[in-house]
């Protein structure tokens, strides 16, 4: 079934969503923004505008731009635009049509079906109207709902039983009040009231005022008379309001704002938020009223309401947020986007109608810890991280660690610890049978199998001579919340003392590793260094082997990377050679010995983990002991 | 009554009906091996989805962060000259190649000045502030600009904001 998506056909601007995955997502329109302006313009040369583009050029184009047409839905009257006239209904289309196509752009599919928001005071013409918008502008309208039954169903305030909801919406221009009843899933209206003329431009327009009269005060000159400082401080307001919503001052400064008689003059006004509630208060006040008169008419007192629901840009300001907790005597809810509530609510809407939300979702479980194997040094190694969801499958190529080694353990950890020892042993194997060969050769691929039961499967096999061993785990994803929760908090108590000890773990296995391809490379390159070198290279060696039975990591680091040093300066000069010989044949190989250097990583390419060979964390207690 | 011919075609019913429960049994097992390891397979395919979409929401933060980091750093380096600049009695020749490196940054973004006064409005560059209604004037030429606009490549990053003449009738 194709997608549904939900509109918000607003006054000044329209949303519009859709659910992906469970979840509601915004349209953005082609210009990259989450709303589209509800402007339709004709330009002189017949050329349609809507949205984004329409709204920049309105000014210039007055006789050619409608706004605001959802204010004439249901009537009679006409629009004229260069001498065509159109209904309401066809400007709305215009609108729609913009929206559908800049979603199919946004979802890349073709979108026919929509459910359409309107007031809850609309009436039956305009409904219809609204309705044959949608129809013009090639819809299916599946279904029109009310603006503030969308907000509730934004907030999932129809599963919770029988309530009395109240939602604000107090927006750029206009103040809509709505109180609902719900009750099994389905939404009456018992009242509405509100303010057509009331909105957040009145409150920016009262800040305009403030701080013109500030300057004007100081300098002597209207900033509002000139649209260029008009327009900065217009901006500047825009920005105190959203700073002062979580600071309690701000600083308004609008550098080189104005010249009076050659002398730049720099705007500097400190506004506090005790301030601006002051300037805006007046406008607040004015929607107790609207909020009352609702009570009243659903006959209901504050305390009968369960839910209060703010809608619109200007509930963002806390002293709005406040008053609103005044009039109805409880925190009022806001934790979805005001300005998105209610294009969300359309679109979980539209979920349900195409079955995208109620069809049987399948719930699939997550790992609650990472699963790893021990390797070299007693690390853990990741392959499958904590909050994987399951079933799942992950594979990693693993080596031995010793010359000969035939055979390797397999220690299955759970927890969220660097070291092995610090977290879960869920079970352990041995892989026996392997081919004696030099180490890092052979091939051992690990592979962790979880099924949607949880059941772990872990299985290790030789890719050289085939040969498998596996072990069943079972409850690898079921853990009690307490043991997950003791898990988690000792890892992040034991952070940084752990990552010093991996770190030490990692410099010892690179400086091992490090030993080890030296002396081959000594051997198999003894022709080609010159015996400086070569003296150099075995010094350093020695000297690194020596560290190497004690414990001094920064001893260890220090002689690996005197070590790396005369190993580069050696092979330099035999690839200048080598260079000055065959400057057409590149050299090869070089990939591998990259893939084969270093130690356990996250990289999901074949990686030369080294297994602890078996007795050897034995042994090397006995060395340290020494 | 029953006769005693249809025995015979009798014991051939029920071998015939033996034999077809015995194929639908081996059949109705097969499909339900089959059923099995199909919803293994659609359970795998959605978690590696689930699995896909957290990777890629982590990816994505740190990929804000990155450029977040990159842009904050500029910013870092522009405060800390200003500020230079402010102490400086005559800051005017550090201030100048202040604004050069800042141009040439900005020149390496992609980002282009949309020259605009005295030309034709375009709805794609420039938003219209207000409108002076003027006899003698080209209807819809850009009289003043009240904040500059600028593009990224061919995007636009901001449009100029613009004083646009009207032709009295």
């Amino acid at each position: 079934m194709s997608k549904i998506i939900g509109i918000d056909l607003g006054t000044t601007n329209s949303e519009a969503a859709y659910i992906e995955a469970g979840k509601p997502v915004v349209i953005k329109s082609v210009e990259g923004q989450p709303y589209f302006p509800s402007v339709v313009a004709f330009t002189k040369t017949g050329e349609m505008l809507v949205g984004e583009a329409a709204k920049r050029q309105a000014v210039t184009n007055t006789e050619g731009t409608v706004q605001r047409i959802k204010r004439k839905m249901g009537t009679n009257e006409k629009v004229n635009l260069r001498g065509k006239t159109y209904t309401p209904q066809q400007i709305s289309a215009f609108i729609l049509q913009k929206i559908k196509k800049d979603a199919e752009d946004f979802l890349g599919e073709k979108i026919t079906d929509a459910v359409i928001t309107v007031p809850a005071y609309f009436n039956d013409d305009q409904r219809q109207a609204t309705k044959d918008a949608g129809a013009i502008a090639g819809f299916n309208v599946k279904r029109i709902i009310n603006e503030p039954t969308a907000a509730a169903l934004a907030y999932g305030l129809d599963k919770e039983g029988d309530q009395k909801i109240a939602v604000y919406d107090f927006g750029g221009g206009t103040l809509d009040v709505t109180i609902m009843e719900v009750g099994g899933g389905v939404f009456e209206v018992l009242s509405t009231s509100g303010d057509t003329q009331l909105g957040g431009s009145d409150m920016d327009q009262a800040l305009v005022d403030y701080i013109a009269e500030e300057f004007k005060k100081r300098h002597g000159v209207d900033l509002r008379k000139e649209p260029k400082t008009l327009q900065r401080v217009l901006e500047a307001v825009e920005t105190a309001k959203i700073e002062l919503s979580s600071t309690l001052q701000t600083d308004i400064n609008l550098p080189y704002i104005y010249v009076v008689t050659g002398e730049p003059k720099h705007l500097e006004i400190k506004l506090t938020r005790t301030k601006l509630e002051e300037i805006i208060s007046p406008i607040v006040q004015r929607s107790e009223k609207p909020c009352r008169q609702a009570l009243q008419d659903a006959k209901l007192k504050p305390e009968d309401i369960d839910h209060v629901v703010l809608v619109g840009g200007v509930t963002r300001m806390q002293m709005v947020q406040k008053k609103v907790e005044e009039i109805f005597r409880q925190k009022p809810k806001r934790e979805v986007d005001p300005m998105e509530c209610v294009a969300i609510g359309a679109a979980i809407q539209a979920g349900v109608l195409s079955g995208e939300i109620d069809k049987d979702i399948v719930l699939l479980d997550v790992t609650p810890l990472t699963l790893s194997i021990e390797t070299l040094g007693g690390v853990a190694t990741p392959l499958i991280d904590r909050n994987t969801t399951v079933p799942t499958r992950k594979s990693k190529v693993f080596s031995t660690a010793a010359d000969n080694q035939t055979s390797v353990e397999i220690n299955v950890l759970q927890g969220e610890r660097p070291m092995a020892a610090d977290n879960k042993s869920l079970g352990r194997f041995h892989l026996d049978g392997i081919l004696p060969a030099p180490r890092g050769l052979p091939q051992i691929e690990v592979t962790f199998d979880i099924d949607v039961n949880g059941i772990m499967n872990v299985s290790a096999k030789d890719l050289g001579t085939g040969k498998e061993q596996s072990i069943r785990i079972t409850g690898s994803t079921k853990l009690s919340d307490s043991e997950i929760e003791r898990m988690r908090k000792e890892a992040k108590e034991h952070e940084d003392e752990d990552k010093k000890r991996k770190e030490k773990i990692e410099i010892r296995n690179t400086a091992d590793s490090l030993v080890h391809s030296t002396e081959k490379t000594l051997d198999e390159l003894k022709d080609k260094f010159s015996s400086e070198d070569k003296e150099n290279l075995e010094k350093a060696l020695k000297e690194l082997r020596e560290a190497l039975t004690g414990d001094d990591t920064d001893k260890i680091k220090e002689n690996s990377d005197k070590l790396t040093q005369e190993l580069q300066k050696a092979s330099t000069k035999i690839y200048q050679q080598a260079a000055q010989h065959y400057q057409q044949q590149p050299g090869q190989g070089t990939e591998q010995g990259d893939a084969w250097q270093g130690h356990p990583s996250d990289d999901d390419s074949t990686i030369n983990a080294d297994y602890k060979v078996k007795g050897e964390k034995k042994k090397k207690k006995d060395e340290d002991t020494e | 009554m029953p006769t005693k011919k249809p025995t015979g075609t009798k014991k051939n019913t029920q071998e015939t009906a033996h034999h077809t429960i015995k194929k639908l049994e081996e059949e109705n097992t097969q499909l339900h091996q089959e059923i099995m390891d199909k919803n293994d397979k659609y359970l795998r395919t959605l978690a590696d989805f689930q699995n896909y979409q957290k990777r890629m929401e982590k990816e994505l933060q740190a990929q804000k962060e990155d450029i977040k980091k990159k842009y904050l750093l500029e910013l870092l380096d522009l405060t800390e000259l200003l500020k230079k600049a402010y102490e400086d009695s005559d800051p005017k020749s550090g201030l100048k190649l202040l604004l050069e490196n800042l141009d040439k940054f900005l020149e390496k973004e992609g980002i282009t000045y949309i020259d605009c006064k005295g030309k034709p409005f375009n709805y794609q560059l420039h938003n219209a502030i207000s409108t002076i209604e003027q006899s003698e004037c080209v209807d819809g030429t850009i009289l003043d600009e009240i904040k500059k606009g600028y593009l990224v490549g061919e995007k636009l990053l901001r449009p100029a904001h613009v004083i646009v003449a009207k032709k009295k009738p």
